[in-house]
Parts: C-alpha cells; structure tokens; sequence
C-alpha cells in the first residue's frame, strides 16, 4: 500500500494526521514525554515482575523527562517499528539501542554525539589464559554466521571463527567447550555476564574493538528538540551519566562511555 | 427385548431421538495426568541443565505469572471485542449477501471473499499500519491505541467469515418455510426476521464458537506487530531472566497450556452443541 492509497483512505475516513509542528511544544502541552524504549534487551530495557520496563535506556527516558518537566511515557517498541512509531509521532523520542547507519539518518534525524556505542568483544571462559587479542591467534572461537566483523577478525587477529545461527548454539557449543570464548555484540556479552549462570565460569577480558555507536533519534525536522537532546546527552558525558548508569545496572563501563566522559568533563 | 416388557409391539412406536446427554466438563484421571505432566515438563526441564546458582523454571514462572496472566487477559480482551464488533458487521454482510439487489449481493460477495481468503496476519499487519494512533475530531484528540487496531484487524476475518455463516445457514433451511410465510402474507423482512433468522441462530452456533477458538488463538500473532499480549510478555520474560535456554520450552509451554485450557471448555461445549442441535 503506498502513501497514495493512505492518503486517500485517510480523507475517506474524515482523518487527519494530527499536525506535528513542534514537537517540544506539544510535549510541554501534553505534559508528558513518550519514549520508545526496548523492553527485551538486559540490561538496556527489560521488564521486572510488576510489568514496568527498567534499565539504563528507560532510566535516561526518565532524566530527559526530568529536565522537561514532564511526566514520562515508556512505549516498548521492536527493531520493525521503532523507525515507524517516531515517523508517525507515535512516539517523541527514540532511545532504543540503535545503531547508527545512514539509512537509518535518511529517515529519522540523529542525535549528535552518539549516546552510547557497542562493540565486538568476547566472552570468554576464565580457563583459557588470553590478556590480549593477539594472544588469541590459532585459537578457537565460537561465532554468529553473518556477523559482519567474523571474518574481519580473523583476518587481523589470527584467530579461526566457528559460526553458528543465532545466539542460542554458539552459547550452547562454548559451554560444551568446542571453543574457548563466543565473539560477539559486546552489549550482549555484557548482558550475559549479569546472571551467575554465566558469570562464575566466564568473563570479559579483552577491551572492545571495532566500535558501533548507537544513536538517540527524533523525528525529521524537529531542529529544536535535537539540540535539546545534543545539549542533554553532552551533559551526560560531562557528568558521567552514563557511567553511573551501567555501574548502576551491573555492566564494566565501555571504553567509549569513559573516553566521552573523559572528552567532556574538563569543558 | 427382555429389558422392556412393558412396550410391546415397540417398532410400531414413532421414533424418539435419544436425549442428548447434558453439557458437562468432567475431569478424568487421564486429563489430570495429562496436566500433571504437562507441568512436570515445564518445571522440571530446568533441573536437568540448572546448577545450584540458578532458580527452576517453576520459580521463574510463579514470580511472573501475574504479568504473563494480565497479558493472556488482554489475549481473551482482544478476542472477544473482535469477535463481537465481527460478527454485528459480519450479520450486517450477510444479509446483504442474501438480499435481492444484484449490485449489493455482488459487492457483498467480492468483499467476503476478499477478507476471507487473506491471511489474518497480513489484516493485522494493513489494520496496524494504516489506521492512524490517534485522531483529532473537533480539537480533542482521541488516543487510538495498537490493540484496539489490532481487534480491528482481527475483526475484518470475523466479519467475513460470520457474513458467510448467516449466508449458509438462510441457505440450508427449506424453502418451504420462505413459502409457508409467503402463503401467510408475511412480507420478506417479516419473514426474515420473524421465521428464518430464529431458527439460523442454533445452526449457526456451533460454528461461531468454532471460530471465536481460532480467533482467540490467533491473538498471538498481535505480538507479530508489537501488541504487549501474551507472546510478547513472554519473549519479554525470557530477555529479563538472561536469556536462559533451558527457559524457552517452560515459557512458551506455559502459554500453551494457558490458551489449552481456555480453549478446550469451548471446544467440547461446541460438540455439546452440535448434537444438541443436531447440526
């Protein structure tokens, strides 16, 4: 169905999109800020038994709320609708650990600097004797087929990758010990490292390579609440906001988290 | 012959259908085993790669059931507000299906088999994405939320499907009693109404439920388009425990037993029904 056909369907039904102008102005207006937030990502946004969605993305909702305010408004969105939900005001502001791609700044309006970054690490088991990733050369590790980094790593460190689908296998040969570590999503690792399940036998040795940033977004043409968020996340750096957060949730703080604090805390 | 003395001569009597027995949901020993293993399944799963360090599947199921139980109540939520706002449409559909302007019939007709030969997910996924979240009448703006889109897209299949119910059941009853009426100057709405429609309601019951039962299962594709209903609570719940493999199968089996025992009643009260009937 193209934008024609909706727009016609959309006069047929005596609908109109409600005008969005100015975004800041219809938060102030409203009273409330809605974020679309994960709610299936430890620790980034996850559920907790009451039902609320908690975890440093939603914790940053809320301080965004704070300083507006406003109430907050938490919308658990997915990978297939994130993008939609802000195109069509659904939601104000995006904080749903996406990367940054340009695609992605061709359909919605980025927010510079980047909040937060991911990158490549490995979780690897407390037995194998790894201090460095040069020191993984002719070792075995467990991977994702498709990711995009497999081969890049191999290629500069030596190192052979054994791919599986999805993460459920790789996980599942690492603690049958076809390899001593699982290269992937260092948020991911992270992730993991939480439970005791994985966190007696396995840890996060290596510093992060090949680093993703992820990126708040607000709708296209909303100038004014992108500064805003620019001024906010800057602000965050500065007072290291964000370190606080993944300390507070359980996670070592990622290079990029302390470099950015770092940057912008003697301004 | 020996137990009823008393008849004699029984072959000249008119025949008695037997009375149907009534409705009644007993549990037998092999449901409660049936059960009971199903729950041995979804607890004990987890002792066999769980160490020490980490709680049963049984645990983790119990400290969210409350959530995961309001998601599969706005499951039934969704299931019945589509099947009622289905089937006032659907009845309305029907009739024109039946009625005797060409140029309405045949409207109707492409209209019903268009929503009744596409996918449901594929309703859902037009009804989501092409209604707006909210709408403004007169200043005020009204939320439109994704489950009340979502009893929408569920509810145009409904709507098809029952228009072809009342379709058939005015079809199968015997002309005679359209010209019966005719022949007491009943006119065709009075007819309709007064004489047809009545009796189409109990032939129409059985397979009503039949498809409110797949339209409640159905529910779950909701989750597809990011509905918070039952599957999605659950995947949800999978994340916040870590992700835990051994979590899967305990998880989505108790969503299925869920939806098994709401299910189930209905199913065995539409066989009641049929026979009672005699549809």
């Amino acid at each position: 169905m193209n934008k024609f056909a909706l727009a016609t369907l959309a006069i047929l039904l005596g609908i109109g999109h409600s005008a969005s102008a100015d975004v800041l102005a219809k938060i102030k207006e409203k009273g409330v800020l809605t974020v679309g937030v994960k709610a299936d990502y430890k620790p980034f946004g996850f559920r907790d038994p009451s039902g609320a969605i908690v975890g440093i993305e939603p914790d940053l909702a809320a301080d965004v709320a704070k300083r507006l305010d406003v109430k907050l408004e938490l919308v658990p969105v997915i990978s297939a609708n994130r993008i939609e939900f802000l195109q069509q005001g659904k939601i104000d502001l995006m904080i749903a650990t996406m990367s940054d791609t340009p695609e992605r700044r061709k359909s919605v309006l980025g927010i510079d600097p980047q909040y937060y970054s991911d990158s490549v690490n490995v979780l690897m088991s407390k037995k194998a004797k790894v201090a460095s990733w040069e020191d993984l050369k002719g070792k075995v590790l467990c991977g994702t087929s498709g990711a995009w980094y497999n081969k890049a790593v191999n290629a500069k460190y030596g190192v052979e990758v054994k791919a599986f689908d999805g993460s459920e296998k790789p996980l599942f040969a690492l603690k049958g010990g076809e390899c001593i570590g699982y290269l992937y999503d260092q948020t991911f690792v992270q992730g993991k490292l939480i439970d005791t399940e994985w966190n007696t036998d396995f840890a996060m040795p290596l510093p992060g390579i090949m680093e993703a940033p992820w990126m708040l977004a607000v709708a296209q043409g909303e100038g004014a609440f992108a500064k805003f968020m620019t001024d906010t996340t800057i602000d965050w750096m500065k007072t290291g906001f964000i370190v606080q957060e993944e300390t507070k949730w359980g996670i070592t703080p990622t290079a990029y988290s302390q470099r950015m604090h770092d940057k912008y805390k003697g301004n | 012959m020996t137990e009823r003395p008393s008849v004699p001569f029984a072959v000249l009597h008119p025949y008695r259908r037997p009375e149907p027995r009534p409705f009644r949901l007993r549990l037998r020993l092999i449901h409660g085993v049936g059960i009971a293993g199903a729950v041995a399944l979804i607890g004990g799963a987890a002792f066999a790669q769980g160490g020490t360090s980490t709680r049963s599947a049984f645990e983790v199921i119990l400290q969210w059931s409350p959530l995961l139980l309001s998601g599969f109540l706005f499951n039934i939520t969704i299931s019945v507000l589509a099947m009622l706002l289905g089937t006032i449409a659907g009845i309305a559909l029907g009739l024109v299906l039946i009625g005797h302007n060409p140029v309405t019939r045949w409207t109707g007709w492409v209209f019903t088999q268009f929503f009744r030969n596409s996918p449901w997910l594929v309703l859902l996924f037009f009804a989501m994405f092409l209604i707006p979240y909210e709408f403004r009448v007169a200043g005020t703006t009204i939320p439109f939320p994704d489950w009340i889109k979502a009893v929408i897209g569920f509810s145009l299949p409904v709507m098809a499907n029952v228009a072809e119910l009342v379709r058939g059941a005015v079809r199968s009853l015997p002309s005679g009693q359209w010209e019966a009426a005719e022949s007491l100057a009943f006119s065709r709405r009075q007819t309709l109404w007064m004489i047809i429609l009545p009796q189409c309601v109990k032939r129409m019951l059985p397979p009503w439920m039949n498809l409110y039962s797949l339209v409640t299962m159905a529910t779950v594709q909701a989750s597809i388009v990011g509905v918070t209903e039952m599957l999605t609570l659950t995947s949800q719940v999978h994340a916040a425990e870590g992700g835990r493999p051994d979590l899967l199968a305990p998880l989505y089996g108790f969503a299925m037993l869920c939806f098994f025992l709401y299910c189930y009643p209905i199913e065995r009260f539409t066989l009641y029904l049929e026979r009672r009937f005699k549809v």
